[in-house]
């Protein structure tokens, strides 16, 4: 196993990803998670075209504080790693993954262009509905034994597979 | 802790992260899309691994050294609306809210439209809060969790829950080791 192999084994990576709930717990006092960060950075976006937006305490509680600017960075840091990852392998990505002229039945990038700014738009709405993500309902919540979390994941996976019925088979 | 001091540990922690997800190829949409047609298990491997992996260590630091545990509160109709447009937003995204950033590190384009739409939604959200508040995301029994409801103590339910979980991957990677689910280019495609 070498930082300049292509692929690790997915137990590896998983262990490596559980283990950050050390630092997570003890360092910063919170479990892994990702998605309040989008709610950080629109916010703190968003506060320069619309200061009201501070009003709301939503908004106001995620603007500030070791947490919520750990999150933004740990997201930040995913992209950094991933990027450093793949170079050290020599690992090249088209522009679009071909994946999904195939399950789309299409390879028009307006089409995939559309569908990714409405699949971000569900991912983080879905999430800040249910209170965290993958990460934080997934990854952390099931770890935690928490009963919102094995509900949320439950009907994460259902929602996954109804959508991917429609896609075709790649 | 300081802004500044969380911010550095956000970010090596993120890097750590970010390795992970690239080298396990969990980020890629072709492996996403492919677990939920159930043809490709390595987001499942990834998924359930990082759980029991964190089963353990919560279960030792919160079951033998009294740390604090951080649920999430149960409100049914957020849990499960959310979730399911969550789930939508996973298969057409081709990733969540984390991994989009390691796609954008690995050099997917598309995949800064996810983050713009990922933030567009976070702000719709943020603006719709105070109205759902009522309606969706208040009441509710509370942040419970297993071990509160069952009365066993957390690290025999997190222990536990840890071995089954094993035995599922054991018995899952004797079906399909996961090198049959890489592909030729490492993205899940297998033809």
């Amino acid at each position: 196993m070498k930082l300049s192999d292509k692929a690790w084994s997915p137990y590896v990576a998983g262990v490596l990803i559980g283990l950050l709930q050390i630092p997570a717990f003890l360092l910063i006092n919170t479990a892994l998670g990702t998605s309040s960060s989008y709610v950080t950075a629109a916010g703190t976006l968003a506060s320069v075209a619309d200061p009201v937006i501070t009003q709301i305490d939503y908004v106001a509680k995620h603007l500030s504080g070791a947490k919520n600017w750990w999150q933004v960075a740990l997201v930040i840091g995913i992209a950094v790693g991933a990027f450093f990852s793949s170079r050290l392998s020599g690992m090249q990505r088209p522009s679009v993954s071909p994946v999904w002229s195939k399950a789309l039945g299409t390879g028009s990038l307006s089409v995939r262009m559309v569908l990714a700014f409405i699949s971000g738009f569900l991912l983080l709405m879905g999430a800040r509905i249910a209170d965290g993500c993958t990460s934080g309902h997934g990854i952390s919540g099931l770890a935690q034994l928490a009963l919102s979390s094995f509900v949320t994941v439950g009907c994460m996976f259902a929602g996954g597979m109804i959508v991917a019925l429609f896609l075709r088979k790649i | 802790m300081s802004v500044l001091n969380a911010i550095i540990i956000g970010l090596l922690m993120g890097i750590v992260f970010g390795f992970a997800l690239e080298k396990s190829r969990v980020f890629e949409p072709g492996m996403i899309v492919g677990q939920m047609q159930l043809r490709n298990f390595t987001m499942l491997k990834v998924f359930l691994t990082a759980v029991i992996t964190g089963l353990v260590v919560i279960g030792l630091m919160h079951g033998f050294f009294g740390g604090k545990l951080h649920p999430k509160a149960l409100l049914y109709g957020a849990n499960i609306f959310g979730g399911l447009m969550l789930g939508a937003g996973i298969t057409l995204a081709g990733g969540c809210p984390g991994t989009v950033l390691a796609q954008i590190g690995a050099g997917y384009k598309d995949s800064w439209l996810v983050l713009l739409g990922g933030l567009a939604g976070a702000l719709t959200f943020s603006y719709l809060e105070p109205t759902l508040k009522p309606i969706l995301l208040s009441g509710g029994p509370g942040k419970l969790t297993l071990d509160t409801v069952t009365d066993v103590p957390f690290w025999v339910l997190a222990f536990g829950f840890a071995i089954v979980l094993v035995i599922v991957l054991v018995a899952l990677e004797r079906w399909r080791p996961w090198q049959a689910d890489l592909g030729a280019n490492y993205d899940g495609m297998n033809e």
